[in-house]
């Protein structure tokens, strides 16, 4: 009888466990598959604007991608390469100006809040400390040199990140998903070219 | 309490399954199991969360050709001893992980040692002072400063002597910033002392030459090289350069001669084609007796003298003792032979050692007769290194440079750290002419300062080492060429010296009773790296023991003591020294050698190294410390310090100590009943004769094949061939690979367990009566073998073979079954039997980042740097080229001084390796297994009767 109870008072255990997991059963996943993963950033960059609207290359920002292992994130210089002119989006600069005419007045410096955050780091002499979305386990060695180099558009991997307000990680990067692609490679190609992507344990694990 | 800690909401709202834990009536162990299954169930399902987030932190302003992941080399110059290796020092994101050798440096040339790979670990050393210290207390650089500022005008009134004792320095700039600091006081002295001293070649020279030099060894132009107790390929002045002159030579058909006297077993002896057993005592005697028939010019039978007057200007005589008579007969020798510019420069001398024993002897009798006002002790730890501690406590103001506080620095009133060279501008001129520079790899951990900052402050004109160093060199050098490079040539007008003639002494006979010898071991030196765990993990190239220093007797005298490895025994002489005995093949039945540097207050932190279980004991010994300091039996006689004293007591003290020695672990060697069929063991180590070269090879006779041919290699096919004759047995390899791969320190219990991490060893073995052993050393990794044993028991493939011919070990796949390691006949493979990988945060810096760290239960073994191929093989991709043979170095080879290792692509028949396969000495060990190894060896060449000094007239 009391073992009975018992399995009722579990059993709804488990299943309120279930009912709070229910909100997130949608990224329901494997423990260390991350697909989906897109957290909310310290500075709201989008990668819609600046690779899409204004399709700045991707290797202008992650510069490491054909020379090194990581891509890289790039250093806030490289912002301020472009934003030490542009500080604010045009139609608040427009709005700012047309306010100052209405009011006869000197328009105002129009700074965006998220670039002030960009500003504030530099002035500070403090990082941007970025969360990072595709992390590989550390048992894996990705280099993107060699998938670059060999002709592998960002998108493969990465998917449309042109049109990503935030940016979300679109592949599982499970190793089944690499071997595959190395295999499919092998047989087609990448780009109309012969490829080697080996397959060997070693070229990821070491 | 139950509900401190939880995962999971059902983890939470379980706690009818804590209590069902405790018996109580109607609870049986069904429940139980129940409970713990929805338990389990709950977890399982609340626990798919996602992994910690991490912070990705890009530079603010990133530094020009910095690129994240993408390693620099940066030339330098190694800060380990005096002899002044030029460095490549591998920079990954802002921080050094490996050093190599420079092949544009002349000493280095590209190789380095045991210590000097070590000594990065000492740059993460979180014992390090972190700033300087005021009478014990932390205290800020300018209130140092301002104290010790008033402290030396009180003296400068008073005439007061002021003293800068240091160690060799070899660096100009250092030197004239010390001129300048000494100065200013009216009775001001520098004194440099070496903890190994050679002093007694330089007052040999100041006799024979008229100047306190030492030469410039040249052992690649000797044709026969005769050492009297020099060790010169282990720990003596400058081992790599010499090690890599010596291997230059070891080959038919030019190859050299070399005899060895000594009384213990070196690792330079170890490669003497005749080795000669001679107590200290007896070198004088064998050096007089050959100075003079060479002076007859007449052998009167004795093979050296032939040999070395048949080989005027091409032959050299060296001596290690510190003895002034022995010195001056050498010279003799040399000068009479010719020597003298062609196999010994003394135009262009050797600065690394330019301690004078005199000038400490004199100091320490200031010392003690309080003559001293202020004391500055840069690089050195008297305390620790000489027979006896120095009176500090006279002197009125005692400054240190010490980067750690040791048993010199910790009653010094102030500690003015120095940066670890790594993190500093330096430069060094370690032959006249040669000018090496050292450049910041880091910016300064902790808040130190370089010595000659601190002197220019306390000179009164503030300046940066890098303007002291720019500024001594200006119109000198190329500064930008120079520092790419890491050395730059300066002229010197230099002249030899010329001969001044030698008063010879004689001396008392050859003394009676025991004798200790005191030697600088291989990893430990003069003590300096005490702090340093991977030296002391490093197995001792002969005696092989790790973590002790011991008292190592000749077989005989052991038997005649009545003594075992690891008893106790007492060494007195004066002064008493208690130490574990190990009995040494080869070494001289009235020797008792002991390894200094040891027994160091910096290894007290060792007390609580490697894992901690019911089971495990502690690494140091009863002092606390590991291994005993052997120093109080040095003395300072004659102003010389002896590193032999004749007439020890020995006795058995009745305890024992268990020693840790990698002597008989991993043997490779096949007992009888176990032979393969044609009941033949073959030797694991093969030695060949000079003559016997021209013969076609004896190779193992075929087997059929039990696997199939269908895995061709059709691009890559990495092997390697390792030149036994080559090998000195001096661990650089070693140290190397522990450091390129992450291998972690285990401990003094684990080691003793055979539980050794080393991806790499040096396997070392004797042949011959115990007395009269001749040795070999053999690297030993794992061979990557074609028909790999261990592949075929995984039941996981974890251990896999690659299409490059790489046995590789998915560490994320192995789950610890140990199978392979028990089927490996190399005995290669090591097995974590806990989580090495330490907590300290700044140790862990240290790490590689291109090499996963493993944790427990995760087999591991040499992968032929596997990252280093992909590295290079992607490079050579990015950049469009074929890779090359040599681009691709893997970390044991590249630091090897005697170019014994050469990895390449078998594939390629025009690459170092694949032309070495097939050289005339190969063979492959245990190759009657037919497992076809990837690893080829080259026999050991035994010259006894070599002709190097007979061929020519």
């Amino acid at each position: 009888m009391r073992s009975r109870v018992l399995t009722i008072v579990l059993g709804i255990g488990v299943a309120f466990s279930l009912v709070v997991l229910a909100s997130r059963a949608s990224m329901f996943h494997l423990p260390a598959n991350h697909q989906g993963y897109e957290p909310v950033q310290p500075i709201a960059y989008s990668h819609r604007l600046h690779a899409g609207e204004l399709q700045i290359d991707c290797k202008y920002c992650h510069f490491g991608a054909e020379k090194s292992r990581y891509a890289g994130i790039p250093p806030a210089s490289v912002c301020m390469n472009c934003h030490q002119f542009i500080k604010a989006p045009l139609g608040a600069i427009r709005a700012e100006d047309e306010l100052a005419a209405q009011e006869g007045r000197a328009p105002r410096e129009v700074v965006s809040p998220e670039l002030s955050r960009l500003y504030d780091a530099v002035k500070q002499h403090r990082p941007v400390a970025w969360t990072r979305i595709h992390s590989l386990p550390d048992f894996v060695y990705f280099d993107h040199r060699a998938h670059v180099n060999a002709g592998v558009v960002c998108q493969q991997c990465h998917g449309p990140v042109e049109t990503m307000e935030r940016v979300r990680q679109v592949s599982d990067l499970s190793m089944g998903w690499c071997v595959n692609c190395h295999r499919d490679a092998n047989e087609k190609g990448i780009g109309g070219r012969r490829v080697n992507a080996s397959i060997n344990c070693s070229t990821c694990h070491y | 309490m139950e509900n401190q800690y939880w995962r999971s909401l059902a983890e939470r709202e379980q706690p009818a399954a804590q209590e069902l834990e405790f018996d109580g009536p109607g609870n049986s162990r069904r429940d139980f199991l129940k409970a713990a299954g929805f338990v389990l169930a709950g977890t399982a399902l609340s626990g798919c969360a996602r992994a910690p987030v991490e912070k990705a932190i890009p530079h603010l302003d990133q530094p020009g050709g910095v690129i994240a992941g993408r390693a620099q080399f940066y030339a330098s110059t190694c800060g380990a001893c005096p002899a002044g290796c030029g460095l490549l020092a591998k920079v990954r994101d802002g921080r050094p992980i490996k050093l190599e050798g420079n092949p544009d440096q002349a000493i280095s040339r590209g190789a380095s040692c045991a210590v000097g790979q070590a000594s990065l670990l000492g740059l993460y050393d979180s014992l390090r002072l972190k700033q300087p210290l005021a009478h014990g207390k932390p205290a800020a650089w300018e209130q140092v400063d301002r104290e010790i500022a008033a402290r030396l005008a009180e003296i400068r009134k008073a005439g007061g002597a002021v003293r800068y004792l240091s160690g060799t320095i070899t660096s100009p700039t250092k030197l004239e910033m010390i001129g300048r600091f000494l100065a200013q006081f009216s009775d001001a002295r520098h004194v440099m002392y070496d903890a190994l001293s050679v002093s007694a070649i330089l007052d040999a020279h100041e006799q024979t030459h008229g100047a306190r030099i030492l030469p410039h060894y040249r052992f690649a132009a000797a044709d026969v090289i005769a050492s009297f107790d020099a060790d010169f390929l282990g720990t003596w002045i400058s081992p790599v350069e010499f090690a890599r002159d010596y291997a230059s030579r070891r080959l038919p058909p030019e190859m050299s001669w070399h005899v060895q006297f000594e009384g213990r077993m070196s690792v330079t002896g170890s490669k003497a084609d005749l080795r000669v057993k001679a107590a200290p005592d007896e070198i004088l005697g064998r050096l007089e007796r050959l100075a003079e028939r060479i002076e007859a010019n007449d052998p009167a039978g004795d093979e050296l003298a032939a040999r070395l007057l048949r080989a005027r200007g091409r032959s050299l005589v060296v001596c290690g003792l510190n003895d002034l008579a022995a010195q001056v007969l050498t010279n003799h020798i040399n000068h009479l032979l010719g020597n003298y510019g062609a196999t010994l420069d003394i135009e262009r001398p050797s600065l690394q050692r330019r301690g004078n024993d005199r000038a400490l002897a004199d100091l320490l009798a200031e010392l003690q007769a309080g003559r001293v006002a202020a004391l500055f002790i840069d690089g050195v730890n008297p305390a620790a290194e000489l027979p006896a501690a120095p009176a500090l406590d006279r002197a009125k103001l005692v400054v240190s440079f010490a980067g750690s506080v040791d048993e010199t620095s910790q009653h010094a009133h102030y500690i003015c750290p120095d940066h670890h060279y790594l993190e500093s501008w330096a430069d060094a001129e370690p032959v006249r002419g040669l000018i090496s520079f050292t450049q910041p790899t880091i910016r300064p951990l902790n808040r130190t300062r370089a010595v000659i900052e601190s002197l220019a402050v306390w000179v009164g004109q503030p300046a940066s080492a890098y303007e002291l160093i720019r500024e001594h060199w200006k119109d000198r050098i190329d500064w930008d060429r120079a520092l790419e490079k890491g050395c730059a040539e300066v002229n010197v007008a230099a002249q030899a010296p010329r001969w001044m003639g030698a008063k010879l002494q004689r001396r008392a006979p050859a003394a009676e009773g025991y004798t200790a010898v005191l030697y600088p071991a291989v990893g430990m030196l003069d003590g300096r790296h005490a702090g340093n765990p991977w030296l002391h993990e490093l197995p001792d190239p002969i005696t092989k023991t790790v973590w002790d220093n011991c008292a190592l007797l000749s077989p005989k005298t052991a038997a005649a003591l009545g003594v075992r490895d690891g008893d106790v025994v007492r060494i007195e002489g004066g002064v008493a020294v208690e130490l574990p005995a190990v009995v040494q093949p080869g070494q001289h039945d009235r020797v008792i050698a002991v390894a200094l540097g040891y027994g160091r207050k910096a290894s007290e932190r060792f007390a609580n190294i490697g894992p901690r279980w019911t089971g495990s004991k502690p690494t140091v010994n009863e002092n606390g410390r590991v291994g005993v300091n052997a120093s109080p039996l040095l003395a300072l006689e004659g102003g010389l310090l002896r590193y032999e004293r004749c007439g020890v007591m020995i006795a058995t003290t009745g305890r024992r100590i268990e020693l840790a020695s990698t002597q008989a672990h991993h043997t490779l060697s096949v007992p009888t009943h176990l032979a393969p069929p044609d009941g033949k063991v073959r030797p694991i180590i093969r030695e060949i004769t000079p003559e016997e070269l021209g013969k076609p090879p004896e190779h193992a006779e075929h087997h059929e094949e039990l696997w199939p041919d269908d895995h061709p290699y059709t691009g890559h096919r990495w092997g390697m061939a390792v030149d036994l004759n080559a090998c000195t047995g001096c661990s650089a390899c070693v140290i190397a690979c522990q450091a390129e791969n992450n291998t972690p320190v285990v401990g003094k219990d684990e080691m003793r367990r055979r539980r050794g991490m080393h991806w790499i060893r040096i396997d070392r073995y004797y042949s011959g009566p115990p007395d009269d052993v001749r040795v070999a050393h053999q690297p030993m990794m794992c061979q990557q073998c074609d028909h790999a044993p261990c592949e075929t028991v995984c039941p996981t493939l974890a251990t896999v073979h690659s299409d490059e011919g790489l046995n590789q070990q998915v560490y994320n796949r192995c789950v610890g079954t140990r199978y392979c390691a028990n089927n490996c006949p190399y005995k290669a493979r090591r097995f974590n039997w806990f989580n090495y990988p330490s907590n300290d945060k700044l140790a862990n810096l240290v790490l590689n980042p291109d090499v996963t760290v493993r944790s427990r239960g995760v087999m591991e073994k040499c992968t032929f740097c596997v990252q280093r191929i992909q590295e290079a093989k992607i490079e050579a991709k990015r950049l469009g080229v074929p890779l090359k043979d040599g681009d691709i170095r893997v970390a044991c080879e590249q630091s090897c001084p005697a170019d014994a290792i050469v990895f390449g692509d078998l594939n390629d028949p025009n690459s170092r390796a694949s032309r070495l396969a097939q050289d005339a000495r190969q063979y492959r060990v245990l190759e009657e297994l037919n497992v076809r190894p990837a690893v080829h060896y080259l026999k050991v060449i035994r010259n006894r009767n070599g002709k190097g000094g007979q061929d020519h007239g």
